[in-house]
């Protein structure tokens, strides 16, 4: 009895005695969250269309913090877990924290938003402590680690495919031998071990092993030598363009060793860099490009409903039915029915990745189709 | 062409190449010099150009040198030697190693010869760069052309390579720079001079491999030939090419072939040397050579003319002085100034006419005295026939007169007809020699000879077959197309007779007298001859002598005045005779008389006379 008092006792005593430092970790209210981004925007208005991917990113990420659809036709009103404060545009954005918000005040005061900072910018700036949150290209994701930055790295939800659009001049996009050899040809464990650092995976599927279970039936594997059997076999050899975002440092990466290994097949290939405004589906000056697509659900019918979708509206796929809440098989089946004829080449799927302070607290990476959750961290050292 | 012209265009022949040679000699001294300095300059340039390439070599390998020994790279291999190596976080190291060295590419190469990092092409790493590992002293190897694959293509390439060394693992660092645009940029150039990189990436000559700042290389496929043949044989050439017509627009193109570690040609470094301003230059000195001919020209023939004057000037007045002599005038003198042998010449000349002015003056003295000498024995002889009967008769008279009174009468009758006979005589011989004195001068009109032939021959039809002489018989051979003359027709008919007569008294057997006319393009020829007895030279030497006659009562004066009336006509008169055959006589008569030289007689020659 005595002994079960003494160990009541200790237990009180170690529970009393960590009691200040259990109160410092607890969530709390307060401070001015830190973050900085790539992307300049010039307008607020959910209405205004963003200039390009990367801007349409961030703007969906401010405004996930600010607004919220209403319940009569789906318009945006001014409710969301923060309101603006402080608004330059293409420069800073200050948010305070919404008290009324329906889903709780979120723990931080505020938020600073820092626009226009280029990756290495955002790295610096929280190396030198002065931002507490960025995200961050996957590929810095190790360097980034290796330079003692808390980084944060969502599930792989966004493939980077090779498509061939058909649009060239020489049409190489519509022979699927010529789209089977570059196919083949392109060496994705290198992408991943060395263009991202390891940060993300070969995809051989148009969706990841952690969302469909089927990915790793899909090879992913190059086969150099087939690819240039296949390509010995055509004639006139055609050309082959292959157009990348011209403001994408990873795309141009990619597209410049798909080259290469496209070369090492025999093949012509020829990296082309393209504007942003020019990001259509058939670009007449090209045979294929690279694209990004995220996943916007964690299910794998849906995702890869929107998948076709996207696909059907470049033209690269033909339209079929295909049921929201397929089985497993049905969605590897039907994998296997949009990457028949490789017009689609998935190459890697890559996370999304974080950047953060080491006073971020309850930081949860983003599953797919979620946003920023920055109502819910609050920082350590700021208790009111 | 005159002594004066030959000797203008001698002197100025001589000048002009004499002047040509050296203004040729010189040119041909000048361009040669100005080639030698071209080369030697050219051949500096180079050897600069030889030093400036090593001195870049050594550049490159200081500077791969100090990525192999950079901390970094210490570390990277050090890592990679581990076990657990990760090659994969290294991949964009290249590039900023690169950077911060100045290096325009960079491999890092691990053990296996596989790419870990590359600067020029980043997408290829982990493709193998085999010829690393090739067993091979690179430090001493130095620094090395190379045809480096890049992101955009092969490209030239200074390149060297370093090891460092970790345990048993190498790490490959391979830098260099690259050659192009930049590289042509650093060569520094003298005026003139450019300097273009072939890029020997093809196996043909491909226009676009061929580098060049100035973009002046207006053909470029014209390398080509030199390209060909750095290809074929690479070594150092020179080739001159010619852009346009002009041939200042010419470059001379020295080709420093680049090779490679096999020896095989990866470039061409062409230095091209403008000869614009060495092509002026020769101009300007061959126009100044022309300048000088031309001028040389100029004052060689002013020199020429001015000298050949100076030379001829005396000859002219010896031929001009011969002229006057041949002309008759032999008091001709030559004022020859000056030395030499022209002066003795002209000193011999005049000595010449004078002597001769000396000899005419004695021979005419001479001449005159046997003249009046022979004037005094034919009128002493003429006188003396008449005056022997005159002094007969008279004493004849003188004797009847005192001897035989009776028939005084009879002798005084007989001996004034006898003396009035040879006064009558001496009044005839007088007569003669005054017609003789008294020849006029001929007034001339246009006279046929043919007429006048065929007139006196009329005159004498009676006397040639007279009864009781030996018939002469005349054959007349006229040219019937024979052209008029100007003449004094009396004074021909009197000289044609006075012939005619002279051939009568040759011919006392009778003969044949023949008189033929011709004419040439001095005017007209009247031959008469006879076939009598001839006369010897002598008599032919004094036949046109006054007051000589072969006959025994002429008075010598026939055939003096036929000469007289010749030579007033401008005419010549010549006798051809052989004894016993017959003797002719020429005349020659110009159509129109010409001036009638002084003292005729005394310059024509014996048988002749004009």
């Amino acid at each position: 009895m005595l002994r079960r008092l003494a160990g009541i006792s200790l237990a009180c005593g170690i529970l009393l005695a960590a009691l200040p430092a259990r109160t410092a970790r607890r969530p709390h209210y307060g401070g001015t969250l830190r973050v900085a981004m790539g992307a300049s925007l010039n307008s607020l208005d959910p209405a205004v269309a963003a200039e390009n991917a990367e801007e349409a990113a961030a703007k969906e990420e401010i405004d996930a913090l600010i607004y919220e659809r209403g319940k009569s036709a789906g318009a945006w009103e001014l409710t969301g877990p923060f309101r603006i404060s402080e608004w330059q545009p293409g420069k800073f954005l200050s948010l305070a924290a919404n008290n009324d918000f329906r889903e709780g005040r979120p723990f931080v005061d505020s938020i600073e938003i820092q626009m226009g900072r280029a990756a290495r910018d955002r790295l610096v700036d929280l190396e030198l402590k002065k931002i507490d949150f960025a995200e961050i290209p996957a590929e810095q994701a190790r360097r980034a680690a290796e330079r003692g930055i808390r980084v944060s790295a969502s599930q792989p939800d966004e493939l980077l495919a090779l498509v061939f659009v058909g649009g060239g001049s020489g049409a190489a996009g519509e022979d699927a031998r010529v789209r089977e050899a570059v196919a083949r040809s392109v060496d994705r464990a290198s992408i991943v071990n060395f263009i991202l650092q390891k940060e993300g995976e070969a995809a051989g599927s148009l969706l990841p092993q952690w969302s469909s279970g089927t990915a790793f039936l899909f090879s992913t594997a190059a086969d150099t030598a087939h690819a240039k059997e296949i390509w010995t076999q055509i004639a006139p050899s055609p050309k082959i363009v292959l157009g990348y975002d011209s403001g994408d440092a990873l795309e141009q990466n990619v597209a410049e060793r798909i080259v290469v290994n496209a070369r090492e097949a025999g093949i012509p290939l020829a990296a082309q860099a393209i504007q942003a405004a020019s990001n259509a589906p058939a670009n007449a000056e090209m045979d294929a490009r690279l694209v990004r697509w995220t996943m916007p659900s964690p299910h794998p019918a849906d995702s890869l409903v929107n998948l076709q979708a996207s696909l059907v509206a470049s033209g690269v796929a033909d339209p079929g039915s295909f049921p929201g809440r397929a089985s497993s098989k049905e969605v590897f089946e039907r994998e296997q029915f949009l990457l028949n004829g490789y017009r689609v080449v998935p190459l890697v799927w890559l996370p999304h990745v974080f950047a953060l302070s080491s006073r971020v607290r309850d930081w949860q990476a983003p599953e797919p189709g979620r946003n920023w959750g920055l109502a819910d961290v609050w920082l350590e050292g700021d208790e009111q | 062409m005159t002594f004066r012209a030959r000797l203008f265009w001698i002197f100025t022949l001589a000048l002009v190449l004499s002047v040509g040679l050296v203004a040729a000699g010189v040119t041909v001294v000048t361009r040669r010099a100005f080639d030698d300095l071209h080369s030697q300059h050219t051949d500096a340039l180079l050897t600069q150009f030889n030093r400036d390439i090593d001195r870049r070599k050594q550049d490159v390998v200081n500077r791969v040198e100090g990525v192999a020994e950079d901390e970094g790279t210490v570390y990277m291999a050090t890592r990679l030697a581990t076990s657990q190596a990760d090659v994969s976080s290294y991949v964009n190291d290249a590039n900023g190693v690169a950077k911060s060295h100045q290096l325009d590419l960079l491999d890092f190469v691990s053990n296996d010869g596989a790419i870990i990092s590359s600067k020029e092409w980043p997408a290829r790493f982990g493709y193998k760069l085999d010829w690393v590992l090739q067993p091979e002293d690179w430090v001493s190897r130095g620094a090395f052309w190379m045809k480096a694959d890049t992101q955009d293509g092969p490209v030239l390439a200074l390149v060297a390579v370093r090891v460092q060394r970790v345990g048993d693992k190498n790490l490959y660092i391979v830098g260099g720079e690259r050659l192009g645009r930049e590289f042509l940029k650093s060569l520094v150039l003298p005026p003139g001079m450019r300097a273009l990189l072939y890029l020997n990436l093809d196996p043909n000559f491909q226009v676009a491999n061929l580098l060049d700042l100035s973009d002046t290389a207006i053909e470029p496929e014209r390398f080509a030939s030199i390209i060909q043949e750095e290809q074929a044989q690479p070594g150092e050439q020179t080739a001159r090419i010619q852009w346009l017509q002009d041939s200042a627009s010419a470059e001379v193109f020295h080709a420093l072939p680049l090779q490679g570690r096999q020896s095989e040609l990866l470039g061409v470094l062409l230095v091209g040397n403008s000869q614009r301003e060495i092509v002026m230059l020769e101009r300007r000195i061959l126009w100044l050579a022309m300048a000088v001919v031309v001028i040389g020209l100029f004052i060689s023939a002013l020199l020429s003319w001015w000298g050949a004057a100076r030379v001829t000037r005396p000859v002219r007045r010896l031929a001009e002085g011969a002229r006057e002599v041949s002309e008759g005038n032999w008091g001709a003198h030559v004022d020859v100034r000056g030395g030499g042998e022209i002066r003795q010449l002209g000193q011999a000349f005049n000595r010449m006419t004078q002597q001769l002015i000396d000899q005419r003056e004695r021979l005419v003295q001479a001449e005159r005295v046997a003249a009046w000498r022979e004037v005094a024995r034919r009128l002493a002889h003429e006188l003396k026939n008449p005056l022997f009967p005159l002094q007969t008769t008279v004493e004849n008279m003188q004797r009847a007169k005192e001897q035989n009174h009776d028939q005084f009468e009879e002798v005084f009758r007989e001996s004034t007809g006898i003396l009035l006979a040879e006064i009558e005589n001496l009044k005839n011989i007088t007569g003669q020699f005054s017609d003789f004195a008294k020849m006029p001068q001929p007034e001339l009109a246009t006279v046929n000879l043919n007429e006048v032939v065929r007139g006196v021959v009329k005159l004498f039809e009676a006397q040639f077959g007279a009864v009781g002489r030996p018939p002469i018989t005349p054959e007349l051979h006229l040219e019937e197309n024979l052209p008029t003359i100007q003449a004094d027709q009396m004074q021909l008919h009197r000289a044609v007779e006075n012939l005619i007569l002279n051939a009568m008294d040759a011919m006392p057997s009778g003969g044949v007298l023949m008189l033929r006319t011709t004419h040439n393009d001095d005017g007209v020829h009247l031959e008469i001859s006879d076939t009598g007895t001839g006369l010897t030279p002598e008599e032919c030497d004094r036949l046109f002598t006054p007051y000589y006659t072969t006959k025994q009562h002429g008075t010598g004066l026939g055939l003096a005045i036929v000469q007289s009336v010749v030579s007033d006509h401008g005419g010549r008169i010549s006798v051809e005779s052989e004894s016993g055959v017959g003797t002719s006589f020429h005349i020659e008569l110009p159509t129109k008389p010409r001036p009638k030289p002084p003292n005729p007689q005394a310059s024509a020659p014996e048988g002749e006379r004009s």
